[in-house]
């Protein structure tokens, strides 16, 4: 082997080994408060949920039905349709009718999401305003459980616990454990130490003063989501993560469908990252400005891990096909003496064994934290483990994005 | 809130933990590989040794005595060899560190070394016992100095592969600096390498299965392979 592709592997291994242990401690440490949250509340304010919609004909309807459900009041519900050129304008019509709650902004231009939502926070009356996407669905008692937490005058914004709403493709089933750990059960870890760097877009409320303090969503960034929580952390203003709240979101089912969308959100990532820059290293913002970097310091490393363990694989297999064209591609008799021999495995071999055991590990501890039932979830876990080859295809996709100066818009 | 700078100073402690745990356990596997080289090594030359014995004895007591043990243990020799060389190969793609490790360049010289007696063990079979395989004898270099010669070595792998103790292949490390490579190199004047000597004639270059097959047939037509 490469003794500088060797260097890679240790140095990305022990970083990410380093950055999970360090996860893993919190977890440990706060075992006990996963699921706390503050009980008490002053007062009932009011509170604006606002559903940006494009082309949900199918989705918004169950997304209305269940913010119908919600138990609270005082509450409002705009929904935006930003330009739909399907039949959601008229789905939203018939799910509101005779609601005097909702208040449908119908707009003939499609202007983006963050628009969207920039306009219906201008009109909206809330104290506290949450954001949903037009393809979620929120438990009856969600703001309930999210609202005391605005009782530290701090706080921001609250994120909640993202799940896969009917995941039926083995995609969606790996995705909902990804959602559970990585959108939910870390986010509660990031809380600890006020370093939450993404206000997931199924379902995240925020205190409207702290949203016009900050200048709203940035309408020139295809992950409002992940901007507007970095100009919450630049404010002092702290974001929590409520992990007993959930929300349900629809994800694509195909791999064509969640490349698209991740290419946006890593895409997303790069121009946030670029954008504040300021952060980095930023002592000043406490841990926040060293998760960050450590965060992209693991994307870029995973993926020269795995361009370099993909060039030396092809490397090796060009080598053989070269050898074997000196033999007449004489192949079978090398094939029935194949062997096992355990002895064969190199501590280079030993470190990537390590590393895809102890993202098993990872998952059984996260899904048990999060009060999941692993027997619901068995096929997810089976796919779940191989989720860092699909990283590298979606930054990859991203990069590529980048370099090419493609226009990606949210859709 | 932060963390306590405790937590940081764990899981840099844990974390170190685990990586030199990953070395250790890739040391014991490097131990074990070392001893399963070296018991394989004490068998060829286990082999080797009875061999000479046994042409020693058609020299004393006649070759009917000695020549019938002599190619019952050359099959065992041929095979232990081939074996270890296959071996070594397999590790060799474990650790880089086997190839500078000074204990196996002194193991290599000594193999070499004894390599050199079974060839000159099995010309006396040949010419004693009326043996009737055929040999191919191997000249290389570091694959940086000679890039094809891991491709020869490949092809010769192949070849012996299927032919198996109908061929006997002998492989000689030209960057040992053995003397009595040099001689042999000398005696066959090789003037570049890969470097094969078929039936006493000399073909430098690489060379892919079919032209070695060619070459051996013609030196032995009757040979099974052929």
């Amino acid at each position: 082997m490469n003794p500088l592709y060797n260097a890679v592997v240790y140095v990305v291994w022990f970083l990410s080994t380093y950055y999970v242990v360090l996860l893993l401690l919190v977890l440990l440490a706060n075992r006990n408060r996963l699921h706390d949250r503050p009980s008490r509340m002053t007062g009932r304010p009011r509170v604006s949920i606002i559903v940006p919609a494009y082309n949900e004909e199918e989705d918004i309807g169950r997304t209305i039905a269940s913010l119908k459900r919600l138990a609270y009041a005082p509450l409002e519900f705009v929904i935006v349709n930003d330009g739909s050129t399907d039949r959601t304008g008229e789905a939203v019509r018939a799910a509101v009718s005779g609601d005097s709650r909702f208040l449908f902004i119908d707009r003939k231009e499609n202007r983006g999401k963050a628009v969207s939502l920039n306009e219906a926070i201008a009109r909206c009356k809330g104290e506290f305003v949450a954001c949903m996407d037009a393809d979620s669905e929120v438990e009856s008692d969600v703001l309930e459980k999210v609202l005391p937490f605005f009782e530290d005058p701090r706080m921001g914004a609250v994120t909640i616990t993202v799940e896969v709403r009917g995941p039926k493709t083995f995609l969606q089933k790996v995705i909902d454990i990804e959602y559970i750990i990585g959108l939910s059960l870390f986010l509660k870890l990031f809380s600890f130490f006020d370093s939450i760097f993404v206000t997931p877009g199924p379902f995240s409320i925020y205190r409207k003063s702290v949203l016009h303090a900050i200048g709203c969503f940035d309408a020139g960034n295809i992950t409002e989501d992940l901007e507007i929580a970095y100009r919450i952390q630049k404010g002092g203003y702290r974001i929590a993560n409520c992990l007993d709240a959930r929300v349900f979101t629809a994800t694509p089912p195909t791999f064509r469908g969640t490349y698209v969308q991740r290419r946006r959100w890593h895409l997303g990532a790069l121009q946030t990252v670029m954008q504040h820059r300021d952060v980095l290293f930023n002592g000043r913002m406490g841990m926040f400005g060293f998760v960050i970097p450590l965060n992209f310091l693991l994307a870029f490393s995973g993926l020269l891990l795995f361009y370099s363990s993909l060039y030396l694989l092809l490397h090796r297999l060009w080598e053989q096909l070269h050898y074997l064209s000196y033999t007449g591609f004489n192949i079978q008799e090398r094939l029935l003496q194949f062997e096992i021999d355990l002895l064969s495995t190199g501590t280079i071999t030993l470190v990537g064994v390590f590393a895809f055991a102890f993202t098993i590990v990872l998952m059984f501890l996260g899904l048990r934290a999060a009060g999941k039932s692993l027997s619901k979830k068995r096929v997810g876990m089976l796919g779940f483990p191989f989720m860092f080859f699909l990283y590298q295809v979606f930054w990859t996709g991203a990069f590529l994005a980048a370099l090419s100066k493609r226009r990606i818009r949210w859709r | 809130m932060t963390l306590d700078r405790k937590l940081y100073l764990l899981a840099f402690l844990i974390t170190s933990f685990l990586l030199a745990s990953l070395f250790a356990i890739g040391a014991v596997f490097n131990t074990r590989r070392e001893s399963r080289i070296n018991s394989m090594v004490d068998e060829a030359y286990g082999n080797l040794r009875d061999m000479q014995t046994f042409m020693l004895m058609t020299d004393v007591y006649g070759t009917e005595m000695g020549c019938l043990a002599a190619q019952s243990k050359l099959q065992q020799l041929d095979q232990s060899i081939w074996d270890l060389g296959v071996r070594i190969d397999r590790y060799r793609v474990a650790t880089e560190e086997f190839q500078r490790d000074p204990f196996y360049l002194d193991q290599k010289k000594v193999f070499n070394e004894n390599e050199f007696l079974y060839l000159l063990l099995v010309s006396q079979l040949k010419r004693n016992c009326a043996q009737n395989s055929s040999v191919v004898l191997f000249f290389y270099r570091d694959s940086h100095t000679c890039p094809k010669c891991d491709d020869q070595s490949f092809v010769l792998s192949d070849i012996k592969r299927d032919a198996e103790d109908q061929v006997l292949i002998f492989s000689f490390d030209m960057d040992l600096g053995l003397t009595t490579l040099n001689l042999l190199a000398e005696y066959y004047g090789l003037d570049a390498y890969p470097c094969l000597v078929i039936g006493e004639q000399r073909h430098c270059g690489m060379q892919d299965r079919e032209f070695i097959v060619q070459q051996l047939c013609a030196s032995d037509p009757a040979a099974g392979f052929c």
